[in-house]
């Protein structure tokens, strides 16, 4: 096979029966990515003004068009949807055009035949391109989540941990500081909440800012003290013990997902069910994708809160990513959908794709 | 012949201090079309042809090469392209122009006082108030930078050109990243420098287009003009 006969076979897989060919428009809104992502993936966007003033990005992905088109249809249709084309990121040395394939399965009734279909599509892919054994990593977003929620701690700290999932260094940041907490802070003490929300208030006001349309005097007042009890109600040393283990874990899937279950009841919990479908997810890429050497890294997400369930890379012997996909049931929700719509889906990086293959090649 | 492009800023204070530079190096510059021309003559070195231009084009066409060496803020060069300050050899600090980039905050976020609580409102922003913390500046690059360094992404700017202080009591940021000199622009707006929100200290710098082409005998003249200059690479 040529590299184009291969493609031509991507192009048959992301569009064969039962599966609609999305074919996005290149120029697009840049605003939904900035409102999901933020300024960090933003900063990555290849952005373009027209004469109106209006913005513009280059299509930086699939998964985000294609689940804005699909919410025209009615979110909680059922669809597959396959695609393969250029995208367009900032790296550092320049920006870049990459060719992208991929599914995405919106509002399949039966979540685990949906991840089973996605597996197979990616395994498919992989067949195409002679990629036997690629390197493959996997997570649980879901797994993190439960054993979060058992942890001990004030209330107050778990959203700020969980938006730190998936980003090793903010997360190392933050249990650091949580260990070894701030001095109190210096400032009036032992007022009441009220009391300082009309100290606050009366500040906001002699410097003309409004009292509602950023945070208020009553949040501000709130957080104030609860900085200044942080030093009586901080995170346990024994749960950030327990958290910093967990992110740590990596390796053969069985083992680190006994390690995780091992590790919950030293907390003293269990995480009911959660080990449980993490493990059957695993076992549908070992089985629906004929993958092995599977490595759970207990602290691998895509930093995008809306991500959900199982996630998982693929990578070449070059460590370049080749395939990556996972579960993410809030992103319709997040587009404006009224409640979480299951979805799935994986995208694949054909050039490198080819490249991987070509190395294949040289070396038999 | 060959000969090297200085670019020195064309008006204001920096451009004054520019010139001094050269002048205390025995280099006078002369402007023979008069003092808003933007030709300039260094008569000890008729290889080297000095333009004026306005001190972000200088850092603009500094990371492009188009020009071979300038003096103009440090903080241009970090706003002009993300990877600006590698396209650039800085080659000597000037001393003067001094100014720091900063993050400020409402003086009435009692409970913000350092970075990580920042992050700890950014977390929290969305989910309260159904959309993500504000940041006002002209500074994309640097805020986005520093940002990221104390891990926080939840965040986004809104481009501002001018009156960036303004930005919290008109509603449309929640919080700054400006250029400040003594602070007191920011005090009158009732705005806070936070104790770790120095991201950069900027000053006037001497710098080399590491883009431009650097052939043996241009790269002698460099060598020559900084050697009299004190700079070094």
């Amino acid at each position: 096979m040529t590299a184009d006969t291969r493609r031509e076979a991507l192009k048959n897989l992301v569009s064969t029966d039962g599966i609609s060919f999305a074919a996005t428009p290149i120029l697009i809104g840049p605003a939904p990515y900035f409102d999901l992502a933020g300024e960090e993936f933003g900063s990555r966007l290849i952005l373009t003004i027209g004469a109106d003033g209006s913005e513009f990005c280059l299509r930086p992905d699939f998964t985000l068009p294609i689940a804005i088109e699909h919410l025209k249809s009615g979110a909680s249709t059922p669809a597959a949807y396959g695609y393969l084309g250029p995208i367009f990121r900032q790296r550092t040395d320049g920006p870049a055009e990459f060719d992208q394939a991929g599914l995405e399965l919106l509002a399949l009734p039966d979540s685990d035949a949906a991840l089973d279909r996605v597996i197979g599509f990616a395994r498919a892919a992989l067949d195409i391109y002679g990629i036997a054994s690629p390197a493959i990593r996997v997570g649980s977003i879901d797994l993190f989540e439960a054993f979060l929620a058992s942890c001990d701690m004030p209330d107050v700290w778990r959203p700020r941990i969980r938006a730190r999932f998936g980003h090793p260094r903010a997360m190392t940041r933050l249990l650091d500081r949580l260990a070894d907490p701030h001095k109190p802070m210096e400032g009036p003490k032992g007022i009441p909440q009220q009391g300082i929300a009309d100290w606050v208030s009366e500040l906001m006001l002699t410097n003309g800012l409004s009292l509602t349309e950023s945070r208020g005097p009553d949040e501000i007042a709130r957080r104030y003290l609860e900085k200044q009890a942080l030093e009586a109600a901080h995170v346990p040393s024994h749960t950030i013990d327990l958290l910093r283990t967990y992110l740590a874990i990596s390796g053969d899937t069985d083992q680190a997902l006994s390690a995780i279950a091992e590790l919950a009841e030293r907390g003293g919990f269990a995480l009911s069910g959660a080990i449980e479908d993490a493990a059957a997810s695993v076992a549908q890429l070992r089985n629906s994708g004929r993958l092995s050497g599977l490595v759970f890294d207990a602290g691998f997400s895509p930093r995008l809160d809306y991500y959900t369930g199982i996630t998982f890379e693929m990578t070449g012997k070059d460590g370049a990513v080749l395939v990556s996909g996972g579960q993410y049931d809030r992103l319709l929700k997040r587009l404006g959908a009224e409640t979480e719509i299951p979805a799935v889906g994986c995208a694949v990086w054909v050039e490198r794709l080819e490249a991987s293959c070509g190395a294949g090649e040289a070396g038999q | 012949m060959s000969s090297i492009m200085l670019a020195l800023p064309s008006k204001g204070r920096m451009q004054d201090d520019a010139m001094a530079v050269f002048a205390d190096a025995g280099l006078p510059i002369a402007r023979p079309g008069g003092a808003r021309s933007y030709v300039g003559e260094l008569h000890a070195m008729p290889d080297v042809t000095v333009r004026f231009l306005s001190a972000s084009e200088i850092a603009r066409e500094l990371i492009r090469g188009s020009i071979d060496i300038g003096i103009t803020g440090e903080d241009l060069v970090h706003e002009s392209a993300e990877t600006g300050p590698d396209q650039v050899e800085i080659v000597k600090r000037l001393g003067f122009g001094r100014a720091d980039v900063v993050v400020a905050v409402p003086d009435a976020w009692v409970d913000v006082t350092a970075m990580d609580d920042l992050s700890d409102v950014a977390a929290d922003f969305r989910a309260r108030h159904g959309r993500w913390l504000k940041v006002a500046t002209k500074y994309v690059n640097l805020t986005r930078r520093h940002f990221a360094r104390f891990g926080i992404a939840e965040y986004r700017i809104v481009e501002s050109l001018g009156a960036t202080e303004a930005a919290p009591a008109s509603g449309a940021a929640d919080l700054i990243v400006d250029i400040t000199t003594t602070g007191s622009t920011l005090q009158a707006n009732g705005l806070r420098i936070l104790e770790d929100g120095v991201m950069l200290k900027s000053e006037a710098v001497l710098m080399v287009a590491r883009n431009a082409d650097w052939d043996t005998h241009r790269t002698a003249i460099l060598n020559a003009l900084l050697n009299k200059l004190g700079a070094s690479r």
